[in-house]
């Protein structure tokens, strides 16, 4: 089981958390002249890296509040979590900063 | 050489100590005409078909660890045909057909045991769910049947079928035809028969990269053995299929999970058949060892790690010690977790790419053992024709533009 | 208008009641009017004049005066308990407070109910079926958060050294007090 920060509450057991898929998709801002290629890759196509991963978590039974995780899929050592909403972090200053 | 009851009794005169090697262990070559990527059971049994059926025999197929050593080896051999849309049913059901003569087929023991797959139903809703498979199953003339829960209890007579459980059972559906194989068994036979014809099985040989022309066809694969040429590339790595597919730039409709499962003390024969259940996250059948076979869900996240949650097989033996009391006590010998690639409608991709001389063979979730010799028969085809078989026409990557997905909840009896 | 009386029943009647001599009491707490309040800082500080608490800033706390308690659950969500009886007297007054600012004020009085766990071994039962460090030392008196007791969503504050009080679900009782009881027997 899987011990995660919540950037709201501190480490808490993954129980408390569902898992919510890959982070900064951004859902295409018009539909109607969005192609199927597009629409698709919105969809379903997924990065799905062996190494550092952005993910989004809800910490359902805790603050209740989705916030981003980045999280190397190899080992599951969560290296950062920060709220939703901010920017998607540089992840070779975050691999910097887990190495020192 | 070839397994027959003489040979048999020839060996055992000098105690089995000189029985030949299955394969043999090649360098790879320069260049080949088809490479496969990824020696598990679907990619050794694309090799022997590509060999027998269209004969190709210039052919290798590359493996980072061992055969076998990936899900082949970490799954629980369960075999069924009974799913709910006419593509799957077809796919899965060439497969059985196929499983049903293997063994003669390699001259190599399978051990493929048509024991029955139970399906339980503990809810209205699994009821309709099954009856509406069962009904849809047997239009395509794969047999279904709807049971009791004491037709069940006739079926297993270890399953509890009290009324005062948590999800008591209500019903059951039964393919009578499904059952288990033996996994190294399948990987073996196929990686002896196809290495018989000429297929180089390369192992310990990681594919670091796709080498591709201007106009972005393939060109070969660069390994940890160097580089080797080739102008079609089969890719079969299950799990990791979204990383070696980005070696060529495409991205896949993929997320890779860690699915677990246990095997428990053997005993003596008291499982008669595989039993499944999808709404309280268990099934369980018993190898020929004694062991009780048990599968597990797959944890919440995305992960590369072979392992997975505690808590995870904790709430399946919760399940299993409810459906089967007398087994409460039993201990778990070993436990473990493979990494299974799932689509977004939990039906598998066998299809053609963007990329000229690339195909693959991916997206088996939690289910794929099942399907190795259909798949593998189905993709062979796709591979030297450079256009997908009837069977497996319907599963490509462009299902998920078009919308035409084969949406199979039922793709494995636990939900994914 | 139907003449059909509504009675109102206790998510606990017919429980066995838990106490172990020395060890462990669990108890129904008294009916209790809640609310779910939701809003940014500003509207929280205004709801604070209106509940006659002041609702916690910092995340995972309970504030408590005069038999009101605000807990903060997220950094937007509070849990307001107050006496029972007072669901129109504190709404009235908390809206007149927050003066038509955006914030949402849900009276879940009847869908929570509540327990305390209290004696020495308060944090051992407890612990049975919860996955926090409940050491005094990592969750101290005065905290509170939303958190799970097996499979059941509850929000725990510890009101003493020895003393929980837990918040759930009515729908939730059975479960977690079979449990309880179940763990009890092994203290």
């Amino acid at each position: 089981m899987l011990l995660i920060p919540c950037p709201h509450c501190g480490n808490r057991p993954e129980l408390e958390f569902r898992y919510a898929g890959e982070a900064h998709i951004a859902r295409p801002a018009d539909p109607s002249t969005t192609s199927d290629q597009e629409w698709a890759e919105y969809l379903y196509f997924r990065s799905n890296p062996k190494g550092l991963h952005i993910e989004r978590w809800r910490h359902v039974s805790g603050c209740a509040r989705f916030f981003n995780c980045v999280r190397d899929t190899v080992s599951d050592t969560i290296l950062k979590t920060y709220p939703a909403g901010q920017p998607k972090p540089d992840l070779a200053l975050i691999v910097k900063e887990a190495h020192q | 050489m070839r397994f027959s009851f003489l040979n048999l009794a020839k060996q055992a005169l000098s105690a089995h100590r000189h029985w030949p090697e299955q394969w043999r262990f090649p360098e790879p070559k320069a260049e080949y005409d088809a490479i496969i990527i990824g020696a598990g059971g679907h990619g050794l049994g694309t090799a022997y078909y590509l060999a027998k059926e269209h004969g190709l025999r210039n052919i290798a197929v590359l493996e980072k660890g061992w055969l076998g050593g990936g899900n082949t080896g970490r799954n629980t051999t369960i075999i069924r045909s009974n799913y709910l849309w006419e593509e799957s049913q077809g796919l899965y059901e060439h497969s059985v057909k196929l499983w049903e003569n293997l063994s003669a087929e390699l001259n190599y023991n399978v051990m493929y045991s048509p024991r029955g797959v139970m399906m339980l139903a503990h809810t209205v809703h699994d009821i309709q769910v099954f009856k509406r498979h069962v009904h849809a199953n047997r239009l395509q003339g794969i047999d279904n049947e709807w049971l009791t829960p004491e037709e069940a209890k006739e079926f297993c007579p270890i399953l509890n079928i009290s009324p005062n459980m948590r999800y008591p059972i209500l019903g059951a559906a039964l393919q009578r035809r499904g059952g288990t194989a033996r996994h190294d068994a399948v990987a073996w036979g196929y990686a002896r028969a196809a290495s018989a014809m000429g297929v180089d099985i390369i192992q310990n040989c990681e594919v670091k990269g796709i080498r591709r022309d201007p106009s972005g066809a393939v060109t070969g694969v660069e390994t940890t053995k160097g580089f080797i040429g080739t102008k079609k590339i089969g890719v079969v790595a299950a799990g990791h299929t979204s990383v070696i597919m980005s070696m060529a730039d495409v991205r896949m409709p993929l997320e890779s999970y860690p699915l677990q499962a246990l095997v428990s003390e053997p005993i003596k024969p008291i499982m008669p058949c595989v039993v499944m259940s999808n709404t309280i996250h268990a099934y369980m059948s018993q190898s020929d060892k004694g062991e009780l076979v048990i599968g597990a869900g797959t944890d919440a996240y995305t992960s590369y790690s072979q392992t997975g949650g505690l808590h995870i097989t904790t709430h399946t033996l919760d399940a299993i010690c409810e459906l089967f009391p007398n087994v409460r006590r039993l201990r778990m010998l070993r436990n473990w977790g493979g990494i299974v690639d799932v689509t977004p409608d939990r039906s598998p991709i066998l299809s053609k790419t963007p990329v000229k001389g690339l195909y693959v063979n991916c997206g088996w979730g939690t289910g794929g053992f099942k399907a190795t010799p259909g798949s593998a028969n189905v993709f062979a085809h796709t591979i030297a024709k450079d256009e997908p078989h009837p069977i497996n026409a319907a599963f490509t990557i462009d299902r998920f533009k078009t919308g035409r997905l084969i949406d199979e909840a039922a793709a494995a009896a636990v939900a994914h | 208008m139907s003449d059909s009386k509504i009675t109102r029943r206790s998510a606990f009647e017919g429980l066995h009641p838990i106490d172990v001599a020395g060890a462990v009491t669990v108890a129904p707490a008294p009916y209790a009017t809640r609310f779910s309040f939701r809003g940014d800082p500003k509207a929280a500080s205004a709801c604070s004049k209106g509940f006659g608490v002041m609702l916690p800033n910092a995340l995972l706390k309970a504030e408590s005066d005069n038999g009101r308690t605000a807990i903060s659950l997220g950094p937007d969500e509070w849990l307001l308990i107050a006496p029972d009886g007072e669901v129109e007297a504190l709404e009235a007054s908390i809206e007149k407070a927050l003066d038509k600012q955006h914030h949402s004020l849900v009276d879940i009085s009847h869908r929570n109910t509540a327990f305390t766990v209290s004696g020495p071994k308060a944090e051992t039962l407890l612990a049975s079926g919860c996955l926090l460090d409940l050491h005094v030392s990592a969750f101290p008196v005065g905290m509170a958060t939303r958190t799970i007791y097996s499979k059941a969503d509850i929000v725990l504050w510890r009101t003493a050294a020895d003393t929980f009080h837990v918040e759930l679900w009515r729908s939730f009782v059975p479960f977690v007090w079979g449990l309880l009881e179940e763990a009890s027997q092994e203290l």
